[in-house]
């Protein structure tokens, strides 16, 4: 009997010992290749740098998407007419290496680099950014969406800003405009036009997005859905010397804390959306360095005015002293963020830093409530992101101050979320009584925040609060046009007041996303846009 | 003669359902083990009740400058993300854990109960359709259910308690089946048949009564089992909803903490062990102290 156990005892242990050994043996084939890489970075034959970050990008062709995630992969296998600065949205020369406006600013004329190859070998000129602007201009708002909010519409729409593109030369490129249009070399800089090979995207627009062709300084070369992206060094880059990295790989990790492990055990070098939480654990860290991207975002909590009763004017001025924004900030944002008064960041030229904020004042807000026929408050859902955003590292706990803040003055809130997608479908049918959420801009430019946010031109796409003062709406027209840039910040202050007042947001913080990566990751700059050019990065 | 019938009838119960309860009683505390186990369920059953007169603080009094505080002779148990006493949270907490597992273990033997009997007492095409019912839910793993029927009801605790009382339903429902099918062969069951009596008499009066003990012991033990699965749907975020105290719950919010304030996972933590061990202890005391097998 005793035996017989021994035997079975034997017999398993060689079986699990068999099967550990093949499990093991899968996972020394990855691994084998990981570590090859990583010993490549330091020997400094092929270097390769790991980014990870929080989200799969969605499409690699930029012009038909908006998230940040695509434009992060994008910039660096496309590049724009015009570039924005290392860590800021001024105008830089880009792939047109200089650029003259008309007077009455209808006519711009640009002069293009020479001797720039696409990645299948094909020339960049001039005709090829006529073929470009042709095909988005030739689309419609499901292909090219941001095509249509940048530019107005598309060819044969009314308020489509472009009359035409055409090449004088070579290497010329002219815009005629129907109207002037205030920010329009700064849309040209977005990453979402970044100027792709006409032959590629001719031969197949669908599959432009699976394999992109631009003329960036890294090649696209491998995309693994959910998981890692591959891009590889362009050695025919125009640009002297650049890339210094050989390979760039963008790995998917969506927990903040499973991506920080990533970063400390080596498995990656470089993790985006740092939780404000882990500086300290960061800056202990020898082998790790801290970056932090310059703040161009707002987080906010949405009232949706459609819905009772946020109509009153009064209970969203109410919900605004209710909340103590400085609170959040200090225990959510670690500090890393402003208060924030405006829609914009104070960052943007056209920030009315005149505006005085709501103060934090329960009693004031009970008042408000009471003057608008709820001195008992009300019922109502509180919505929550369920994902780490740049601009707010963790709604659900910034939900659950609110909360409290709310209940303070009698307003029962119940904290609701949904999956990420369909938070921002329901949010955008306006069906959440008040929502958390925020925006990136994208070319540092006002309009970019106000009219996109909320014009009720934009009800149903950006503006979920279902917002329309028409008052409103012929200012931020009016300022698109305008193209003197000291009567434009005009019209935005006024805007901003009349946004103030009627208080369709509670404006909550304006934060500084984190980054980290090894110590010996040099030349890497965070763009205030999220899009980070990585043609600098080198291994020390 | 039928006077003298009609005069013994009670007395007999009477010594018959006295006997066993006494004699479990007595077994019961022979087991160390089991009474430990019983003091803390009874700790917490106080906790639960007393709860707000004891707490020093209330479940959701925000405090920004006093976040994540260590423990102190002024906050027992440090405070949170939130700066909220987490000693007050832990207790009002007992009150949701305590509550879920009651409620949602007596729900589970009702229709459990209900459930079994009919299938093991009438037998052929109901006991087929009941019994495969049982076996399609326990072929789920439980808490993977009680994802689903949260997922369909909407997140909340109500609807936890309602899953985990649905997901517990087959063990209880083939348990008494399985009594009720040895019962339903014994004489005194055969002889209640044979003078005519109602098949509702017999199985609630009869059948029911003797099929009890082994159902009390599955359900200490269930308790147990659901406090950690509220638990876990609380973590998951698909339970207690903000701000409720919720163990689970307070685990998942203090998950970004563990490596600099580790008291905000410590306590909730300890607060699920310690109930779910003194369920356990005493399930077990009272399977030996009922078992009849485990007498002789």
């Amino acid at each position: 009997m005793k035996k017989g156990k021994l035997w079975t005892l034997a017999v398993l242990l060689i079986v699990s010992m068999v099967l550990a050994a093949c499990s093991s043996g899968n996972g020394n084939g990855s691994e084998g290749e990981t570590e090859g890489e990583n010993a490549g970075e330091s020997s400094g034959g092929s270097k390769t740098l790991v980014f990870g970050r929080g989200g799969d990008s969605v499409s690699l062709d930029p012009s038909r998407v908006t998230d940040g995630e695509s434009m992060k992969v994008a910039a660096n296998i496309f590049e724009t007419l015009i570039n924005f600065g290392e860590q800021d949205t001024t105008l830089q020369p880009g792939l047109a290496k200089e650029w003259e406006a008309s007077e009455d600013g209808l006519t711009y004329t640009l002069q293009l680099e020479e001797g720039v190859k696409f990645h299948d070998g094909t020339d960049f000129n001039a005709e090829a950014v006529v073929k470009n602007f042709e095909r988005w201009a030739n689309g419609d708002a499901d292909t090219f969406p941001y095509y249509q909010s940048m530019f107005g519409g598309f060819k044969g729409d009314e308020g489509h800003v472009i009359e035409s593109v055409t090449a004088d030369s070579d290497y010329t490129v002219v815009f005629q405009l129907k109207r002037p249009q205030a920010p329009f070399l700064k849309n040209l800089a977005m990453t979402m036009f970044g100027i792709g090979s006409p032959e590629a995207f001719e031969a197949d627009s669908d599959g432009f997005g699976e394999n992109p062709v631009g003329t960036g300084p890294f090649k696209f070369v491998e995309w693994k859905r959910n998981d890692s992206i591959t891009i590889e060094k362009n050695e025919e880059y125009w640009k002297e010397g650049l890339p210094k990295l050989d390979r760039v790989v963008f790995r998917s990790i969506p927990d903040n804390g499973a991506r920080l492990n990533a970063l400390i055990t080596g498995d990656i070098d470089l993790a985006d959306g740092i939780n404000p939480s882990d500086q300290a654990t960061i800056g202990d860290d020898e082998n790790l360095q801290l970056f932090e991207r310059p703040s161009l975002n707002i987080g906010y909590l949405g009232l949706t005015v459609t819905r009772e009763p946020f109509g009153d004017k009064l209970v969203r001025q109410a919900f605004n002293h209710a909340i103590d924004k400085q609170a959040i900030i200090d225990a959510f944002f670690e500090g890393a963020a402003e208060p924030a008064k405006n829609p914009i960041p104070p960052s943007i030229p056209a920030y009315n830093d005149s505006i005085e904020g709501y103060e934090y004042d329960p009693e004031k807000a009970k008042e408000l409530l009471a003057e608008a026929g709820y001195p008992d408050g009300f019922e109502m859902e509180l919505w929550a992101m369920p994902v780490p955003r740049p601009y707010m590292p963790d709604g659900a706990k910034v939900a659950e101050v609110i909360q409290k803040n709310l209940a303070d003055i009698g307003v029962i809130a119940e904290i609701v979320s949904y999956e990420w997608a369909t938070y921002l479908e329901k949010a955008s049918k306006g069906e959440a009584d008040a929502f958390l959420l925020g925006w990136t801009g994208d070319n540092g430019d006002a309009d970019n925040f106000i009219y996109a946010l909320l014009d009720g031109d934009n009800i149903g796409s950006n503006n979920y609060t279902y917002y329309d003062n028409a008052e409103l709406h012929e200012i931020l027209i009016q300022a698109q046009t305008e193209v003197d840039e000291d009567t434009r910040n005009e019209l935005y202050a006024k805007a901003q007041e009349i946004i103030h007042d009627d208080a369709p947001w509670v404006p909550l913080a304006h934060s500084t996303p984190l980054l980290a990566g090894s110590a010996d990751i040099t030349g890497f700059k965070a763009h205030p846009t999220g899009s980070d050019i990585l043609s600098n990065v080198d291994f020390n | 003669m039928s006077e003298t019938v009609t005069q013994q009838i009670p007395r007999e119960p009477e010594e018959k359902v006295a006997g066993p309860w006494r004699e479990a009683w007595t077994g019961f505390r022979k087991s160390k083990a089991a009474l430990f186990g019983a003091v803390i369920v009874l700790m917490f059953v106080l906790l639960a009740f007393a709860g707000p007169l004891i707490a020093p603080e209330g479940i959701n009094e925000q405090d920004m400058s006093k976040r994540l505080m260590a423990p102190s002779a002024e906050h027992w148990f440090g405070t949170d993300d939130f700066g909220r006493d987490i000693l007050s949270r832990v207790i009002h907490g007992a009150r949701i854990s305590l509550w879920v597992g009651f409620f949602s273990v007596i729900g589970s033997v009702i229709v459990g109960s209900l459930l079994g009997i009919i299938a093991g007492y009438y037998g052929r095409w109901v006991d087929t359709i009941i019994s495969r019912l049982f076996d399609i839910m326990l072929a789920f793993p439980s808490i993977l259910l009680a994802i689903a029927i949260v997922s369909v009801l909407g997140p909340s605790l109500q609807n936890a308690l309602i899953a985990i009382a649905v997901i517990n339903v087959p063990n209880f429902g083939r348990l008494i089946r399985s009594r009720v099918l040895s019962i339903k062969q014994d004489e005194y069951i055969m002889a209640a048949k044979g003078i005519g009596m109602k098949d509702t008499r017999i199985l609630f009066s009869h059948i029911l009564p003797n099929s009890m003990a082994p159902v009390i012991v599955q359900g200490t033990l269930a308790v147990a089992t659901a406090i950690l699965e509220a638990a876990a749907l609380g973590f998951l975020g698909l339970g207690a909803q903000a701000p409720a105290p919720e163990w689970g719950k307070m685990l998942s919010d203090a998950r970004n903490y563990l490596r600099d304030a580790p008291w905000t996972m410590i306590f909730p933590g300890l607060a699920i062990m310690l109930t779910v061990l003194g369920f356990n202890l005493m399930g077990d005391g009272l399977r030996d102290a009922l078992d009849p097998k485990m007498k002789s």
